[in-house]
């Protein structure tokens, strides 16, 4: 089946109009059009179609890898061969790798059709296309056996459909892209149209489906609209939800039993040569405590509406951020990925893990990025970042201690094991204090407890760290395991113990969460502002670089250092943690490792983080070249070792009337059957009654046109004008007659 | 296991199902405007980054509308269809349907199809047909064996009508190509009309009940000189209505093994460069047993579709040479069939072997029997083996100690060969080959 004249042309048209490449459109159209105006053909062989599709199909992988590793898709391949800004590929960064690749098929599957168009065939073998049947074909051959029969397709109508449909990836605004596609649809159903039933018939149908299908999309949007205002949260469920948190760390506080973590690399961290690797990577702390009702839910908040998120500028040259100024000895590369996905834009998003004592990072490729007052930085972007990051002692990225910031706090009432032992919430039971003090109700017997056996003054942080330090280490004991433990005290009426009390008074012992809590509260009891800050400990040497696990995954204090005014850290966690976590490793963790670093190195090539894609597509050029060689050369090297093929043969009765009387009755809908013989066809065609009188003359002129066609010695000019002069007259009795 | 195949035989029946209707019922541009729907369903999802929601309204519109023109078509015709009487596997020929519109309006744009029986397997045999497969598979291998539409019998081309005026007969040509031997049902003919933008097309059912059979497909066989010796007959002279031993000269034919000294006729001999007999008529006569293995467990394995070709080859060839043939296979129970010298003529073989399947249910030792049975009567056996395992190496053993010429032609599966040729031993007859399924004709000529 070949498409009308100009279909594809106006199919390219519309398709450059609709993705705003009307100027790739309409060369394409000319070109493919000139066609039919044309002389100039190619003697295109089996193997060339097969090395065009090679080609195409080339093409189409480098776009598909291009788009795969680049999330503005190949609309920004304009940008390929510089350094493109992060920044403005922010609103390219939700169009969806698929509908990049589909926009471009037009022009990577162009030079297939093309050949099809200037070749010598009308249809191309199927087994240029399909691997399956060519493979076949090889192996029937070689076998000896008989080669199945070739079978071809036009592939006018697949690029005619593939055409639109790349034409409707875009944003609509209107409803252009609908007209346009009824009035594509209306000229290329023209031709398959059934002859059987009338032009109105016709054009009625098209029309009832046409206003049908534009009251339809309407609804269809709305029936979107509605499915997308159904309850947001149980849709919500089937989101991916991973990584930090930066509002809330829930954490495994009053968990029992056994907390297992991962061996999975995390995060590579490449230390300059002159610099100090950093001890944490801190993502992001926390100020308000909430022990959870019952004994799980408990939990670090960030606190109030002014720990949101402030947008970050990037310097002049788009890649660096300047979070606190001032003098960073240290320098590391890190690498992380970003593991959830922005509601918003869809594009990766995820806290960044940085050093104590961040000012500075470099090369970061975040489309966005924000940074909140407690030193969580936020990054949206690729899902995998390669940054450098600038550190050392001094001012940190957090807000510093504010004794006037007051905040109101509910203690809620204790909980207990009956009902009699709950109550409402009373008005004293709401408290004033700074977040950074915040001690909840609940916890402060246990602290009481434990407090009272120290001299340490109110508010004296060295004395308190001290204090602190000393006690972890003399009485506790890292461990990843937590009993059920009885939370009532044994003979009283007194409440139940919380997670944390029972930490501090009885089972001393807990993970790296019981510490950093306990620490955190025990500082604020005796007046020292401190913070919980999550994140990752720095430990683990892999050649040049460090590598961090899931499993280093840490929490600690952060004090506030009244003197240099920053917040420092403070870690009091037993240091035996680290072996105890190692020892729960899995003996495959070398194998484990071996997959993270080919994970890691196919990430660095999906996020666009590794030169790789470059030098791939650059590769395809000298690839297309040779293919273009191949075909070209070949043909070249046939016309000159056969001079005597390139020469057009003339086959003698060519221009016979007789042609013009098979059209005519080709027309009323007696066509020649393509093993049927002209005499044969006749005779069928004369049975129409309305052709009845013809007969006669028609033989005479199938005679002479026989002659013409086969006899070596041709007709003589008498009977070549006997034959010209029947055949007319011939041709006008039949458009007399009525179809 | 069974429920779970019965529940996949179900499927299969839905599926094929689904799929001929629709095959039948839609057309190219039908089935291109389907694809682009569905594509268009997929993609219309997202309708902040793509307008294909706009597409495929409309297109399910036309898709509909076109599909409501099909539910109908009234038309008033008799029909007629001119089938040969035999066809053969494999063989493209072309035949007639006469159609006589006896309705008032001038039919145009019409094809027609033809409705065959339901072709689908019973449940057995489709499971019979899947345990094969199964066995084939290889694991590990991305080759594996191109998968057969076994139950398919013919592929018939839809043929287009020209313009049927009232109350006159138009012929249409069909063209069929055989693909198995058996029999073909045909229940009858479709008219089929297009909807008016061409996707749909909307059916009139004719009755028109008929049968073909197919037969094997045939080979041509190089001049085989066949094994064996005239042996008596019991059926005597009425048997024997041809060729024999008596005083009534009949012919002269080329010498072969065995043949008495006397019976050259010298001058023939002096005139053609080779030795030639005389045939006289009498009770003694060349008399061979063709015997078909059937013992295979896919019950539509090419190897043995390629043996009752080879055998039907032979069946054709030794009537023509003129001697009787005793055809020897085990099918529902055990066979023999004699052709030749005026008891049946090859056509009569050629419909048996038309109608031979594989046997599933009883062993190797029923046909061993038949054999031996019949082996004192017979002057050479032709086996056509599906194998070389221990029971037809036994067979064969025991026909040779009976003194029995033979020419054994073992036929493996395609690409089989080389193996079955390698696990021929020392104890094999004379004359034994190995003919792989889809290069026989080449196998053959090599005898």
């Amino acid at each position: 089946m070949r498409t009308p004249r100009f279909l594809l042309g106006a199919a390219l048209l519309f398709w450059g109009w609709q993705t705003d490449f009307l100027a790739a459109g309409a060369l394409m159209a000319v070109i493919l059009e000139g066609a039919r105006w044309t002389k100039l053909r190619w003697e295109f062989s089996d193997d060339d179609f097969s090395r065009i599709w090679t080609i195409c199909t080339l093409l189409f992988l480098g776009v598909a890898v291009y788009a795969f590793t680049d999330n503005g898709g190949p609309a920004r391949f304009g940008n390929f061969f510089h350094n493109a800004s992060y920044a403005a590929q922010t609103s390219a960064a939700t169009t969806r790798t698929a509908s990049a690749m589909l926009r471009w098929l037009p022009m990577v599957l162009f030079f297939f059709v093309l050949a099809q168009a200037y070749s010598t065939r009308e249809e191309i073998p199927l087994s240029t296309i399909s691997l399956i049947l060519r493979r076949r074909w090889k192996k029937a051959a070689k076998s000896g056996k008989p080669v199945p029969a070739q079978r071809g397709m036009n592939v006018s109508y697949p690029y005619f459909a593939i055409c639109l449909f790349a034409a409707s990836v875009h944003p609509g605004k209107n409803n252009s892209f609908f007209w346009g596609f009824c009035a594509l649809l209306c000229w290329a159903l023209w031709t398959q149209r059934t002859r059987r039933f009338s032009v109105l018939l016709w054009a009625g149908v098209l029309v009832a489906a046409f206003t049908s299908g534009y009251l339809g999309q309407h609804a269809f949007g709305q029936l979107q609209s509605y499915i997308q205002t159904l309850d947001p949260q149980w849709f919500e469920r089937f989101a991916r939800r991973s990584g930090t948190d930066p509002e809330q760390s829930r954490t495994f506080i009053g968990r029992i039993g056994r907390i297992k973590l991962s061996g999975r690399i995390a995060i590579r961290v490449l230390p300059a040569p002159d610099s100090i690797p950093p001890q944490y990577l801190r993502e992001a702390s926390y100020r308000i405590y909430q022990d959870g009702r019952g004994y799980r839910g408990n939990s670090w908040r960030a606190g109030t509406a002014r720990d949101a998120f402030q947008s970050l500028q990037p310097e002049t040259n788009n890649a660096a951020y300047i979070l606190v100024p001032k003098t960073n000895l240290g320098r590391a590369n890190i690498t992380c990925y970003l593991e959830s996905f922005s509601r918003d834009s869809g594009v990766p998003v995820g806290l960044l893990p940085l050093p104590s004592g961040s000012g500075r990072l470099e090369n970061l490729p975040a489309f966005v990025l924000r940074m909140n007052t407690l030193g969580a930085v936020l990054a949206e972007g690729p899902g995998l970042v390669s940054f450098n990051a600038a550190y050392g002692p001094g001012a940190t990225m957090d807000a510093p201690f504010d004794p006037d910031e007051m905040t109101s706090f509910t203690n809620r009432p204790s909980f207990g094991w009956n009902r009699n032992q709950r109550r409402e919430t009373r008005p004293d039971d709401v408290v004033t204090v700074n977040p950074d003090l915040y001690i909840p109700e609940r916890e402060q017997a246990a602290l009481t407890e434990v407090v009272s056996q120290w001299n340490v003054p109110f508010g004296n942080r060295p004395l308190a760290m001290r204090a602190i330090a000393n006690f972890f280490e003399s009485n506790f004991t890292y461990s990843t395991w937590q009993e059920m433990p009885r939370m009532r005290r044994r003979g009283t009426n007194q409440s139940p113990q919380t997670p944390i009390g029972l930490f501090l008074t009885r089972t001393h012992h807990g993970h790296c969460e019981y510490f950093a809590t306990a620490t955190v509260l025990l500082l604020r009891k005796l007046g020292v502002p401190a913070r919980y800050a999550v994140g990752y400990s720095v430990h683990e040497k892999s050649g040049q670089e460090y590598v961090v696990r899931l499993r280093d995954a840490h929490s600690w204090a952060l004090v506030w250092n009244e003197r240099s005014k920053a917040w420092q850290d403070f870690d009091t966690t037993p240091a035996t943690w680290i072996d105890l976590e190692a020892m729960n490793a899995s003996p495959f963790q070398k194998l484990s490792d071996l997959w993270s670093w080919f994970g890691f190195q196919f990430a660095k090539f999906r996020w666009g983080q590794s030169n790789l894609r470059q030098y791939m597509i650059i590769g395809l050029v000298p690839v297309f070249g040779l293919l273009a060689y191949q075909i070209f050369a070949r043909q070249k090297r046939h016309r000159k070792n056969h001079p005597g093929a390139a020469a057009k043969l003339t086959w003698p009765g060519l221009d016979s009337e007789f042609y013009l009387i098979e059209q005519k009755l080709m027309e009323r809908g007696l066509a020649r059957g393509p093993n049927e013989t002209v005499s044969a066809w006749l005779k069928r065609a004369l049975a129409d009654p309305e052709l009845g009188t013809t007969a006669e003359p028609l033989h005479d002129i199938l005679r002479l046109h026989y002659r013409y066609r086969f006899d070596p010695e041709g007709l003589t000019e008498t009977d070549r004008a006997k034959l010209r002069h029947a055949a007319e007259a011939c041709l006008k009795e039949i458009k007399a007659r009525p179809v | 296991m069974t429920l779970i195949l019965k529940v996949l035989y179900r499927f299969y029946r839905a599926f094929s199902w689904l799929r001929y209707r629709m095959r039948r019922r839609l057309t190219p541009a039908g089935w291109m405007v389907l694809i682009a729907l569905l594509a268009a369903a997929t993609m219309g999802v997202d309708t902040e980054n793509t307008v294909v929601y706009q597409a495929f309204t409309p297109m399910l519109f036309l898709f509909v509308a076109a599909a409501c023109f099909s539910i109908v078509f009234r038309a008033r015709f008799s029909v007629r269809r001119s089938l040969p009487r035999f066809a053969t596997a494999g063989n493209v020929f072309n035949y007639q349907i006469l159609l006589r519109n006896l309705g008032r309006k001038t039919q145009t744009d019409l094809s027609v199809l033809e409705n065959l029986a339901d072709p689908r397997p019973s449940f057995e045999e489709w499971r019979a047909v899947q345990i094969a497969r199964e066995k084939k598979i290889r694991s590990f291998r991305f080759d594996q064996p191109r998968q057969m539409k076994p139950f398919r019998r013919v592929t018939i081309k839809d043929a287009p009508i020209p313009a049927a005026l009232p109350n006159h007969e138009v012929e249409v040509e069909m063209q069929m190509t055989p693909l198995r031997r058996g029999i073909v049902r045909f229940d009858g003919v479709a008219l089929a009309r297009p909807d008016p933008l061409g996707f749909f097309r909307a059916f009139h059912s004719l009755s028109a009940p008929q049968t073909l059979l197919v037969l094997p497909k045939r080979y041509p066989l190089p001049a085989i000189a066949l094994p064996g010796i005239m042996k008596y007959q019991k059926g005597g002279v009425a048997l024997a209505s041809h060729v024999g031993q008596s005083d009534e000269f009949v012919a002269l034919r080329d010498y072969r093994r065995g043949d008495p000294l006397r019976h050259i006729h010298w001058r023939s001999w002096a005139k053609t460069g080779k030795p030639i007999v005389k045939e006289f008529e009498d009770e003694f006569f060349v008399r061979h047993a063709l015997v078909l293995d059937t013992f295979i467990f896919d019950p539509h394995s090419e190897a043995f579709e390629e043996a009752v070709s080879v055998a039907a080859s032979f069946a054709c060839t030794l009537s023509i040479q003129e001697s009787l043939l005793d055809l020897l296979f085990v099918g529902t129970e055990a066979f023999c069939f004699t052709a030749g010298r005026g008891l049946a003529h090859s056509d009569t073989m050629l419909e048996i072997l038309a109608g031979v399947s594989v046997c599933l249910n009883k062993t190797f030792s029923s046909l061993e029997h038949l054999v031996i049975e019949h082996a004192a009567d017979v002057s050479g056996c032709i086996c056509v083996l599906l194998a070389w395992n221990e029971e037809r190496r036994a067979l064969i053993a025991k026909l040779q100690s009976l003194g029995v010429p033979l020419l054994v032609l073992l036929i493996a599966e395609p690409g089989q060969g080389e193996r079955l040729k390698r696990s021929i031993g020392p104890g094999a007859p004379e004359r034994c080959f190995v003919l792989e399924a889809g290069r026989i004709e080449e196998g053959l000529a090599q005898l």
